[in-house]
């Protein structure tokens, strides 16, 4: 079984940056996802906040990290999906879904990153990649002139819904608040002609036979009920983290994030955490590359003292 | 072999041994990162395997006629017929072994 200085779940922006970190502190890292390398950018159309790089379509973005990333031979990347770490004091084992793959660490970043919250509402399971979807610039296209309502209104449902805009017949936003993106993207959606905002709303249930025909809520405010006749719906209504193979390690807190300190180290010794995935207030790229750095360079000095 | 091909090119080559065929938009992430993930399967499987790239935008009857509405879409065809198709990105594993199957 091989033996690494360090191991990293998650091959995001945080995951990528601390493989980075962690290979020029002379650590031989082994790298794992259960997809491509990427994690939630790949998603996203532009990243316009990333400093020094202007405006970058986020999958391109990610395969810039990566090749980053392949500069280094002590940085292996490979595809498997953990499903437990065992904390065995100054050795880490990591177990994963395929094949029984078994890999050790002195030291393990835990970067897995969140993925979409579901409303799990009567009709979602039914219509779940069948017009109901969590991606727009995946199937977007496919509701080209069509009507499509969007539910949230965070930043991902606005920007999402301002790429949706240029598409569809008629987009319709759903929200449970009001919008609470930033303000000059809510006044470029709110000012696009083809969008119709219900701000404050339950929603209840997706309505349809054979095919998704519509979403229906109730105001919080009025009580009064509403259905809209749509094609497509996008969801776009929180993360969650994805973290239930951590569970057994006691790093979690009660929403199933990492808890780490400033330094990016749990209460595990060995184990740190970077990325979305970690208790924090800003769940940016830039932010999760802070993240990867802080927690390499964290567990460089923890395997260095272990020697 | 992986080969990016248009709606003729994919014709001739769709209905001989096995062939995944790979729908996807260059405005699309997942596509972009699914096309990584394939560079890797196109090495396990050499010569048994022959990938077809289609852009969803340029071939749009072919996109029709395969039902194909959003991306990336993942279809493996055994000489010429629809074996499994997944939509979405993919882990590398479940491809390898969706392709395995029918070999």
């Amino acid at each position: 079984m091989a033996q690494y200085d360090l191991i990293i779940i998650g091959a995001g922006p945080a995951g990528m940056t601390a493989a980075i970190y962690g290979a020029r502190a002379d650590m031989n890292v082994l790298m794992l996802d259960k997809l491509a390398p990427g994690g939630q950018i790949i998603n996203t159309n532009e990243i316009q906040n990333y400093t020094g790089v202007g405006t970058v379509n986020g999958a391109e973005l990610a395969y810039q990290m990566f090749e980053h990333t392949q500069q280094f031979d002590t940085i292996t990347f490979d595809y498997a999906t953990v499903k437990e770490v065992v904390d065995n004091g100054e050795e880490k084992l990591v177990r994963c879904e395929e094949d029984d793959k078994e890999f050790t660490a002195s030291s393990v970043i835990l970067a897995t990153g969140t993925r979409p919250r579901c409303l799990e509402i009567p009709g979602e399971d039914k219509f779940r990649g069948n017009g109901i979807s969590w991606c727009a610039i995946c199937d977007g296209a496919q509701y080209r002139d069509k009507d499509v309502v969007v539910i949230g209104g965070g930043n991902s449902a606005v920007e999402e819904s301002i790429f949706l805009a240029g598409i569809v017949k008629s987009l319709t936003i759903v929200t449970m608040l009001d919008l609470t993106a930033d303000p000059i993207a809510c006044d470029k959606l709110r000012a696009m002609d083809k969008v119709t905002i219900y701000p404050y709303q339950d929603i209840l249930e997706f309505v349809g036979d054979t095919r998704l025909e519509g979403v229906h809520f109730r105001s919080t405010k009025t009580g009064e009920e509403k259905t809209v006749n749509c094609d497509g719906v996008f969801e776009y209504i929180g993360l969650t983290p994805t973290t239930e193979c951590f569970q057994d390690l006691g790093v979690l807190n009660q929403f199933g994030y990492v808890e780490v300190n400033d330094r990016m180290a749990s209460k595990v010794p060995g184990i740190f955490g970077a990325g979305d995935c970690v208790t924090k207030n800003l769940r940016q790229v830039i932010t999760a590359c802070a993240d990867g750095a802080i927690a390499a360079q964290e567990a460089s000095h923890y395997v260095k003292n272990l020697k | 072999m992986l080969k990016e091909v248009n709606s003729e090119e994919f014709k001739e080559l769709a209905g001989k041994g096995l062939v995944l065929a790979d729908f996807f938009s260059t405005t699309c992430g997942p596509c972009k990162m699914l096309a990584f993930v394939l560079k890797d399967v196109e090495k396990e499987f050499g010569d048994d395997l022959t990938i077809l790239k289609v852009d969803f935008d340029q071939n749009k009857e072919l996109t029709a006629e395969y039902g194909v509405s959003g991306y990336p879409t993942l279809i493996l065809l055994k000489d010429g017929t629809e074996m499994k198709r997944l939509q979405g990105l993919q882990q590398k594993p479940v491809i390898v072994n969706m392709v395995k199957k029918h070999i």
